[in-house]
């Protein structure tokens, strides 16, 4: 691994026309931590994800995953390398069922899939739904749905897009604790987030994004104080 | 339950091998087209059903087959069921010169340009004429094998809707849906979708170009407008549409049902056969997307593997 | 091929090619509409076109009427028709995946030509008006071509201002945009698509009428000019109207331009192959239409 870094990013950048939505950006991730990616709308965190998982290109700037250049790779390609997402607007397959969801995205054997969907299933105590169309599925199902699908293929990073956003306190404790969990077993997440409550409470080290721009990086007491993020947040 | 329509199946197939026996030529130039439409609806089934990729041009495959066909027997002296078999082949070459770029268009982008690649094929045919016959089409050999033929277009049929079952039963098929439920997030989970849906694509041009090799042995005369017809690709999609695209039986439920429903109201009121065939198109858009597997299927809760 | 080719036979193409283009641009605005305001793709656009040459024909045939004139009739029954026609089909395809569009703008399509094939039978007919041409310096100019040029100009000039100018124009530019945004800011899109595909019906029915004098009217007539609509709009950029300006004259160009150099049968071609190669090397059209 590249001096110990499981993700490098340096002066990335994209801009969609003339707006700039992310701007000369750089972070760095090392493995097991689980990392914050927050900023006010529009601050370019999708973004970031999005040149990172090769959804889009990025105009300037590297990616590094293990020491090997991702930018500019195929999306698929990128997951294949062990980099999972899930998206701000859950994107489940609708018309599969919750157990196809999950066995599409894993080339293992089937019964060796067959077993560890079902137990992700369970683990989100949705192993009873395991046939219903992931498209009937509730909100709250469909997310948790999203976020064990990306465990099928056993990521080392995993980037969460929204993990708390419409989701009720309960199933809210459940993901955070499997996140937790996640990061105990030696994976890397890092997670856009607005719920600031969540954010302080999970993560290790925060990046805040405005315009952008990173402006700021730490632990959430330091980020807290920073008069840069506040202003960012609540304007001068 | 399942040995029931394992024997029902078999029986079913029996039948159908052993009705050349006792049918009239009506009768087996009947079920010969049948087993064509047949072939043709499951064919767009495989590209558009599963992968969502709305092929509007998909009668050039047939077209190629059909003239690949028909030059290999006329110029060439090759036996019809080869020179089927590499109308197939022509099909997929053509699927794969134009299927890697053209998969790359979003939606409309790629119905239009499978329009538009239809007219390039029928124009193409028409000018080189020294290969061709051009406008004045390709006269075969006479030859009177409708029985063979029959058996022929039934082993098309059978292939394509074994190759559906085969897929829409499998994880493999399973990525193609991906592609049809939502491309990117397939992308994002490891799915290369550009290549499933160029193999989707492939497969899905091999039976209409064999059937295409097929149709013209059976008629002994082919021309450019007769097999390169838009008609043609919207019927394989109402009927694909009518009996439940993604399905497997779908695309046979709707070309029988179709068939049988065309072939009368042709043999009574030839004069408004389209405007019937219009209604039905704008009744099977508006009132039944879903076909009628596809409505069985939310209403009574069957597997999607029908 | 043993003709030389001269710069007066060039000349004379390229005239011929933007008169034809004109009348290209204009029928092409009218799929360009409903396309851009509705998502729908109409592939009974030709068909339209065809009741437009059918009604000068029999305005022609039956009462006398200059053709030219007929479509002070012709553009708004045309209109009606188009608004009727959207008010009970289109509408349930608005903004639908394109496969619902295709299909239902077909069935409409070969059941109105299969109706046109039972009232007017299958004959091929053609409007005697305006024959012969104006000779100005080397150029033969069709004065029919003329005619043509000028009313599509015409035609096109109104559409355009009533566009950019009037409210209900700027209202149809706003639904093209975004039709969730104009629904918020008070615009009644369902009027909106009614009104779109009758002044594209109306647009394409002028074209009709017009080419009733140069070409033989027959119910399949429709077809080629659907497509040549689909280059159009596929060159300009989907959604983007002057871009379809743009468009067809580079279509009329083209077609003409290639029919000096290649045969009859391969011009044909050159359309076609147009069409296929600008979607796969600049799906967003050569100005740059949307992507979707």
């Amino acid at each position: 691994m590249h001096d110990g870094h499981l993700l490098e990013i340096r002066d990335l950048s994209k801009r969609f026309g003339g707006v700039v939505a992310v701007n000369r950006c750089s972070l760095v991730l090392t493995p097991g931590k689980i990392y914050g990616l927050i900023g006010p709308n529009g601050s370019g965190k999708t973004t970031l994800f999005n040149c990172i998982t090769g959804l889009e290109r990025r105009d300037a700037g590297e990616v590094f995953f293990r020491g090997e250049r991702i930018d500019g790779l195929k999306p698929h390609q990128v997951a294949r390398r062990g980099i999972g997402r899930t998206f701000q607007i859950i994107r489940v397959f609708p018309e599969l069922t919750a157990l196809e969801n999950l066995l599409v995205v894993t080339r293992e054997p089937f019964k060796v899939a067959h077993r560890r969907a079902q137990e992700l299933l369970r683990f989100v105590t949705l192993d009873r739904l395991e046939n219903e169309y992931a498209g009937n599925l509730s909100y709250g199902q469909q997310k948790l749905l999203e976020f064990i699908r990306v465990l099928m293929r056993d990521p080392e990073l995993i980037l969460l897009d929204e993990p708390a956003a419409g989701v009720n306190r309960t199933l809210l404790n459940e993901l955070l604790a499997a996140i937790t969990r996640l990061r105990d077993q030696g994976k890397t997440i890092l997670i856009v987030e607005h719920d600031m409550k969540v954010v302080m409470g999970l993560c290790e080290k925060i990046f805040v994004l405005d315009y952008g721009e990173k402006i700021a990086e730490g632990p959430p007491g330091v980020i807290q104080t920073d008069t840069r993020v506040v202003e960012a947040y609540f304007g001068r | 339950m399942r040995w029931a329509v394992l024997a029902a199946l078999a029986i079913g197939l029996l039948l159908l091998a052993l009705y050349p026996l006792v049918a009239t030529g009506y009768g087996i130039r009947f079920m010969l087209q049948l087993f064509m439409w047949v072939a043709l609806a499951q064919s767009w089934n495989l590209i558009s059903g599963l992968t969502g990729y709305v092929s509007f041009g998909h009668v050039a495959f047939f077209g190629t087959g059909a003239y690949a066909g028909a030059i290999l027997v006329t110029t060439h002296g090759w036996h019809w069921g080869p020179a089927s078999l590499a109308g197939g082949v022509a099909a997929v070459i053509l699927a794969l010169i134009i299927g890697y770029p053209c998969l790359r268009l979003k939606g409309p982008y790629f119905a239009i340009a499978m329009l538009g690649l239809n007219e390039v094929m029928r124009v193409l045919v028409s000018y080189f004429e020294g290969l061709t016959g051009g406008g004045s089409g390709l006269s075969l050999p006479t030859l009177h094998a409708s029985g063979q033929i029959y058996y022929a277009m039934g082993a098309a049929a059978l292939a394509v809707t074994g190759a559906a079952h085969l897929l829409i039963t499998s994880r493999v098929g399973l990525r193609f849906m991906t592609i049809r439920e939502d491309e990117i997030a397939a992308e994002a989970m490891g799915i290369n979708t550009a290549r499933y849906k160029l193999y989707a694509f492939l497969l899905s041009a091999f039976v209409p170009g064999v059937v295409g090799g097929l149709f013209a042995r059976d008629q002994g005369y082919i021309e450019p407008i007769s097999v390169f017809p838009l008609l043609t690709t919207i019927t394989m999609i109402v009927m694909a549409l009518f009996g439940g695209k993604g399905t497997i039986w779908g695309p046979v439920l709707g070309a029988v049902t179709l068939f049988v429903f065309q072939e009368l109201v042709w043999a009574r009121f030839l004069y408004l056969h389209q405007i019937f065939f219009g209604a039905i198109i704008v009744f099977v858009v508006l009132l039944m997307p879903r076909g009628i597997l596809g409505v069985l299927q939310e209403r009574y809760r069957l597997p999607r593997t029908i | 091929m043993g003709v030389t080719i001269t710069p007066t036979m060039v000349g004379q193409v390229v005239i011929s090619g933007l008169l034809a283009g004109a009348l290209y641009s204009m029928v092409a605005l009218g799929l360009a509409l409903i396309y851009g305001v509705m998502r729908v793709i109409n592939i009974a656009h030709g068909t339209l076109l065809m009741l437009g040459a059918y009604t000068t024909f029999w305005w022609f045939r039956l009462l006398g009427i200059n053709p030219y004139v007929s479509l002070l009739v012709s553009l708004p029954l045309m209109f009606f028709v188009g608004m009727l026609l959207q008010r009970t089909l289109v509408a349930r395809v608005v903004e639908a995946p394109e496969l619902s569009s295709l299909l239902l703008t077909f069935g409409i399509s070969i059941a109105l030509v299969n109706v046109a094939q039972l009232t007017f039978t299958s004959d091929v007919r053609s409007v005697e008006f305006l024959t012969g041409a104006f000779l100005v310096g080397p150029f033969a100019l069709s004065k029919s071509r003329l005619v043509a040029f000028a009313v599509a100009v015409a035609i096109t000039a109104i559409a355009f201002w009533f566009l950019q100018k009037t409210k209900l124009g700027k209202a149809i530019r706003a639904t093209s945009q975004s039709s969730e945004v104009a629904m918020v800011c008070g615009i009644n899109v369902h009027r909106i698509h009614l009104y779109a595909f009758g002044i594209a019906s109306a647009l394409a029915s002028a074209g009709g009428s017009l080419v009733a004098v140069m070409v033989a009217i027959q119910p399949e007539m429709g077809q080629v000019y659907t497509f040549k609509s689909f280059l159009v709009i596929v060159l300009g950029g989907a959604g983007n109207y002057p871009g379809a300006l743009l468009g067809g004259m580079l279509l009329g160009l083209v077609e003409q331009l290639s029919s000096l150099f290649l045969t009859t049968q391969l011009s044909e071609a050159v359309a076609y192959v147009l069409l296929v190669l600008v979607l796969l090397l600049r799906p967003t059209g050569l100005l740059g239409g949307r992507a979707t």
